[in-house]
């Protein structure tokens, strides 16, 4: 039999383990800068962990080898200062984190919220029922019939949104109006693909004329701080500020057709 | 070839730090301008636009040629045309004016500069620059030497305040004869042409066209400071804008400690240093009749105590004025009529159970909320602490404060409020009052009132939305016990393993 020096089986496992997890945290925490969850860390590490073993007790001589420092560590007798060391360290490693994770954490509660919810068929506004199926902008048909009129109730629609929505929504419609940092869930931005151009006028209607308060319990109405705008503007001035918000973003409103 | 990688980085360091000017195209600045600005300064130019009586400040008027945010000597008029890119670029904090980087490419910046210059007919470049001479760094001699010129001959004290919240000790006016309050100095994010020292020093020079900001470079000044002395100036303002009530936005917690013993019960008693402040942002309340737009605050800094019978909570904000309806001096500082300053603090009735809470707005039908509304009172009547439960806007029922324990004290400093606000834990009437549990997370809220500002009064304040107040439990034993019962089994499992090692047969 050749002697060769070789790093301990128990090592080899040891370092296999650590290397993996702090491959992780490399790629992950620092070279992407996008911290890895604790909890899907964790259930990597499950893996890697039982993978290994597998892979380290596959033959009866390996998983022999592995096991033969902590056997000798609990049966040779010339190793009792280190026994006796790391039986008091354990039971206080265990107790320390068992006492860490025991106590109360201050961290808020996590709110789930739908953002765009599926909308009911029907709603009331303005003193009226509206059928959300059917229901369209009434302004949209100047567009093709009569482009200077068009542009005059878009220009409308933007001095309804400069007096009303800039605060939150901002001047740019990018949802960071000057007190966009005081609310909380954060106003939409109407230059995302995600927001208006995946919705049609009909929804937006919905949306402005009922505000907040008219959403869905999904969608957590009592912290949306939307107004609901059948308050203030009136139902032209509400299908004027939708053109607008197309019209300023250069997006399409989706169609039934 | 390291000596050309320095070059070049130096190079594009020096690109970066400062925009160099490029000629711009006017026509094609106003069809920008005709699309993004109008909005808010008109088409003419003249600050005009729809927007104009909403905003706070102002939107500017290019056809004045004031430029409040220059680096052209007090002397010109006329600003660089890097001044106005910066503007256009960056934004400016606390205005509604955003920064256009990331919508416009910087040739588009230019030819705006170009366009926005004709309306006040600027055609050359200003004949006069600020003179920096050698930057000063910021150091605590220089902080101290800075001090000292701030407060001497009460040179920025008579409007900044000692503090530089601004607490006004006089009446302040802007070139469209509008009421201004000085900048809060200790308010950093709200530095209009931001808040680097080298920023600073030029304000401080130039002063700030349009307002009552003086040039202190103007050798006819009796204020006057050399390039030197505004060094100082700027590094010790710079240190006032370092400030531990910021915002964290991750911060959504107002965290009461536990306390042994008496909760303090004046404003400035020593132990709330020690307590955790919590600053939220405040706006301007937009959701219910009658809306507000003009506010003059916009952070409130909150801290909670509790022992085994009560809570304390402490409010901060900054009022440059202190509001009491009657009073001479603080009539003379404000438009009349001034209203009462407040504040107010919203709890759930009920602690929700689920994630569903009552409406941020004073909560709805069916779960009201209780608020706790103090008012600073007038020149006849004491400060006073009410207590509402609302559901909602209008259905506001008035209750007995003292009834439910409630009570408030207030003190006002150098521009900033200080509100202590104590109720006990639980109380005769768990249907109405909101009862303090150890643990929770129970939403929490708040309002504020300047009384001397632009008339705010009833709807008329500034709000946060729905954060948390968390009464820290003490730990207690469980942890402790638990951790024992572990230890005790590893040890065990252990010994049992090592028994058996030695001992196969058993």
């Amino acid at each position: 039999m050749t002697q060769k020096r070789r790093i301990p089986r128990l090592l080899q496992f040891a370092l296999v383990v650590f290397g993996v997890y702090f491959g992780f945290i490399l790629v992950f925490d620092v070279l992407l800068g996008q911290l890895i969850p604790r909890s899907l860390l964790t259930m990597y590490m499950v893996f890697v962990v039982s993978g290994a073993l597998m892979a380290f007790t596959f033959t009866e001589e390996g998983a022999h080898e592995l096991v033969a420092p902590i056997k000798a560590l609990v049966e040779d007798p010339s190793k009792r200062k280190l026994r006796n060391a790391v039986f008091v360290i354990v039971p206080l490693l265990a107790g320390y984190y068992t006492y860490t994770s025991m106590l109360p954490g201050f961290e808020a509660p996590v709110e789930l919220r739908t953002i765009h919810p599926a909308p009911p068929s029907k709603f009331k506004a303005y003193g009226k029922s509206y059928n959300l199926t059917t229901l369209e902008n009434p302004l949209r048909k100047y567009q093709k019939e009569d482009p200077v009129k068009f542009r005059e109730l878009v220009k409308a629609g933007g001095e309804v949104y400069i007096k009303n929505c800039q605060y939150c929504h901002g001047d740019k419609l990018d949802g960071k109006g000057p007190y966009a940092v005081g609310l909380n869930p954060t106003p939409a931005n109407f230059q995302d693909v995600g927001t208006i151009a995946q919705l049609q006028e009909s929804f937006l209607f919905w949306r402005i004329a009922t505000g907040g308060p008219g959403l869905p319990a999904e969608a957590a109405p009592w912290i949306s701080s939307m107004p609901v705008w059948e308050n203030f503007l009136t139902e032209e001035e509400t299908w004027e500020v939708i053109l607008f918000l197309y019209d300023y973003t250069g997006r399409q409103p989706r169609s039934w057709k | 070839m390291s000596r050309l990688v320095l070059l070049a980085f130096c190079t594009a360091l020096f690109i970066a730090g400062t925009a160099a000017a490029k000629p711009g195209d006017a026509d094609k600045g106003k069809e920008i301008y005709d699309k993004r600005c109008t909005w808010c300064h008109g088409a003419e130019g003249d600050g005009a636009g729809a927007a104009k009586d909403m905003l706070n400040p102002p939107p500017r008027d290019f056809t004045s040629g004031n430029y409040k945010i220059k680096t052209s000597s007090f002397e010109d008029m006329t600003p660089n045309d890097d001044d106005i890119f910066r503007m256009i670029r960056d934004g400016m904090p606390g205005t509604s004016m955003p920064g256009w980087s990331d919508v416009l490419k910087e040739q588009d910046m230019w030819n705006l500069v170009a366009y926005v210059k004709t309306f006040a007919g600027f055609d050359k470049p200003p004949a006069t620059q600020v003179d920096f001479g050698t930057r000063i760094s910021s150091s605590a001699e220089s902080i101290e030497k800075g001090r000292k010129l701030y407060e001497d001959g009460d040179r920025c004290v008579e409007c900044h305040g000692k503090s530089g919240k601004g607490s006004a000790s006089k009446r302040l006016k802007g070139d469209a004869g509008e009421r201004t309050w000085p900048r809060n100095l200790t308010k950093p994010w709200t530095f209009r042409g931001s808040d680097d020292p080298k920023d600073i020093f030029a304000r401080i020079s130039t002063g700030i066209a349009g307002t009552e900001m003086p040039s202190f470079a103007d050798p006819k000044s009796k204020k006057k400071l050399t390039v030197e002395e505004r060094w100082h100036v700027a590094n010790y303002v710079a240190s006032l804008a370092k400030t531990g009530r910021k915002v964290d936005a991750d911060n959504t917690v107002v965290k009461a400690d536990k306390l042994q013993g008496d909760l303090p019960n004046t404003p400035d008693d020593a132990r709330w240093e020690k307590s955790t402040p919590t600053t939220f942002y405040l706006v301007p309340q937009l959701i219910g009749e009658e809306r507000y737009f003009k506010p003059s605050n916009d952070t409130i800094t909150v801290r909670a105590l509790y022992n085994d019978k009560a809570i304390a909570m402490l409010l901060e904000w900054d009022d440059r004025t202190r509001s009491i309806p009657g009073d001479e001096t603080a009539e003379k500082l404000a438009d009349a009529p001034i209203a009462e300053d407040g504040v107010a603090v919203q709890l759930p009735v009920t602690i929700p159970k689920e994630m569903q809470k009552p409406y941020f707005g004073m909560g709805d039908a069916a779960r009201p909320v209780n608020i706790w509304h103090w008012k600073s009172g007038a020149k006849d009547a004491a400060e006073s602490i009410n207590l509402l439960n609302s559901r909602g806007f209008k259905e506001i029922e008035k209750r007995d404060a003292v009834a439910a324990g409630l009570n408030a004290k207030a003190s006002y400093s150098d521009g900033t409020w200080k509100v202590l606000i104590t109720r006990p834990l639980t109380t005769s009437s768990p249907e109405k009052d909101v009862q303090f549990t150890e643990g929770k997370f129970i939403p929490v809220a708040f309002a504020a009132w300047d009384g001397s500002n632009n008339g705010e009064k009833g709807s008329k304040h500034t709000m946060t939305t729905w954060y948390w107040l968390l009464l820290k439990p003490a730990s207690g034993y469980k942890p402790l016990v638990a951790a024992l019962m572990v230890m005790g089994l590893f040890a065990g499992g252990l010994l049992w393993w090592v028994r058996r090692a030695r001992n196969p047969a058993g």
